[in-house]
């Protein structure tokens, strides 16, 4: 899994954004949502993903987990994420 | 845990998210409708050498600036096109090249998919040889689209633009089907502005109402026509209204002249830096506060009464 090939990430003060060069759309993402695009680096699954991001967060882990795995279905569903 | 995506502007970012350089005003063409002026021997007599060059590079490398544009003139005639096109892929940000494609040798085009552009938009004003020269002058329709095919032979993704004028507006449909035809993924074209080259041609160029309405009427047709295959964008919008949506909500974008100086807007003549003087992070912060200030919503305001004022985008007003 990674970051489509033209969707660029920067970390904000407000959390992130990730801008998507065909389209040139800009979202803006609060931290929760940047801590999970962070994690999002060349090869990584799912998996891999829930568990670095609940690390971060004393949440209780289910919720982060399926709070994660909606975002992420998010991101691939606007054309922002690829397997 | 929430994670919502939205639309942002410029107002939190730290830095730009766009950066449209115009590397060099020398162009191989003189187009009628040219916003530049640019032309053969119409370099700006300080345009910014080698090392101040690469310095801005490499601030907006720094500043994690993800997309950059690279205009002129031709920006494929400045000689150190190559080395400033390998320093920005190398270091991950996307960059656009605009061109008249006059210059896409079988040699040019593999070095910049080896180099990993993000695309070519090449500019392509009519369907015909014959529209399409008159409006280029010193162009050639037969060089462009035979550079554009090359570009796709070399797997190097395209975006066509087009310009509208009264003599090629018919064309429009044509010219949607011949960017697809060609490999385009993306068509781009909008109104033309009344300034730079224009304001000495506009009764040869503007379209009128009527042209306009089909014109656009076309677009949307031709925008059904290939969704899914390829994207049609048009600013229907007039200048007036796109600089009054600018004012409440300014891109995230920085205009990069061939001299250093940093504009608000292509189409308004305000400077808010000089790369030659001041540090990204300075004009950034100039950028902000000038889209705040009163001259530039009087300049808007007084756009209304006075659509003319276009025509002196090039005397510059420093903010």
């Amino acid at each position: 899994m990674r970051l489509a090939k033209y969707t660029k990430f920067r970390e904000e003060k407000f959390g992130g954004v990730l801008f998507e060069t065909r389209s040139e759309k800009v979202y803006s993402l609060n931290p929760t949502a940047a801590a999970v695009v962070r994690e999002i680096t060349p090869g990584v699954n799912e998996r891999e993903v829930i568990e670095r991001v609940k690390a971060r967060f004393a949440e209780d882990s289910s919720i982060v987990e399926r709070d994660v795995l909606a975002y992420l279905a998010d991101l691939r569903q606007k054309g922002l994420l690829e397997d | 845990m929430t994670a919502p995506a939205s639309t942002t502007g410029s107002s939190d970012l730290r830095a730009p998210l766009y950066v449209a350089w115009q590397i060099t005003n020398e162009c191989n063409l003189a187009c009628l409708h040219c916003i530049e002026e640019s032309g053969p021997g119409k370099a700006f007599p300080d345009e910014l050498n080698e090392g101040e060059i690469f310095d801005v590079l490499a601030q907006l490398m720094d500043e994690e600036v993800p997309y950059l544009s690279f205009s002129g003139g031709e920006p494929m005639l400045h000689p150190r096109f190559f080395e400033m096109v390998e320093y920005v892929c190398e270091r991950g940000a996307q960059l656009k090249i605009e061109t008249n494609g006059h210059y896409l040798s079988t040699e040019n085009c593999q070095r910049l998919a080896e180099l990993g552009v993000k695309a070519l938009q090449v500019s392509l004003d009519g369907a015909s040889r014959e529209t399409f020269n008159r409006m280029r002058v010193r162009g050639d329709f037969d060089t462009a689209v035979a550079g554009i095919r090359r570009l796709h032979e070399a797997g190097v993704p395209i975006e066509i633009n087009y310009s509208p004028t009264r003599f090629n507006v018919q064309e429009i449909g044509a010219a949607v089907d011949l960017a697809y035809s060609l490999g385009a993924y993306s068509f781009y074209t909008g109104r033309t502005m009344y300034t730079g080259n224009a304001v000495k041609t506009w009764r040869l160029l503007a379209p009128t109402d009527a042209q306009y309405e089909e014109y656009f009427a076309t677009l949307h047709a031709k925008t059904e026509e290939y969704r899914g295959r390829m994207r049609v964008y048009f600013h229907e919008m007039g200048l007036l209204e796109e600089l009054r949506y600018r004012l409440k909500n300014p891109a995230a974008l920085l205009i990069v002249l061939p001299n250093g100086l940093v504009k608000l807007l292509n189409a308004l003549p305000f400077v808010c830096g000089d790369f030659r003087r001041d540090s990204l992070s300075d004009i950034w912060q100039r950028f902000r506060l000038g889209w705040q200030d009163e001259r530039v919503r009087h300049f808007v305001a007084d756009l209304e009464a006075d659509p003319n004022k276009t025509s002196a985008l090039h005397k510059w007003v420093t903010l």
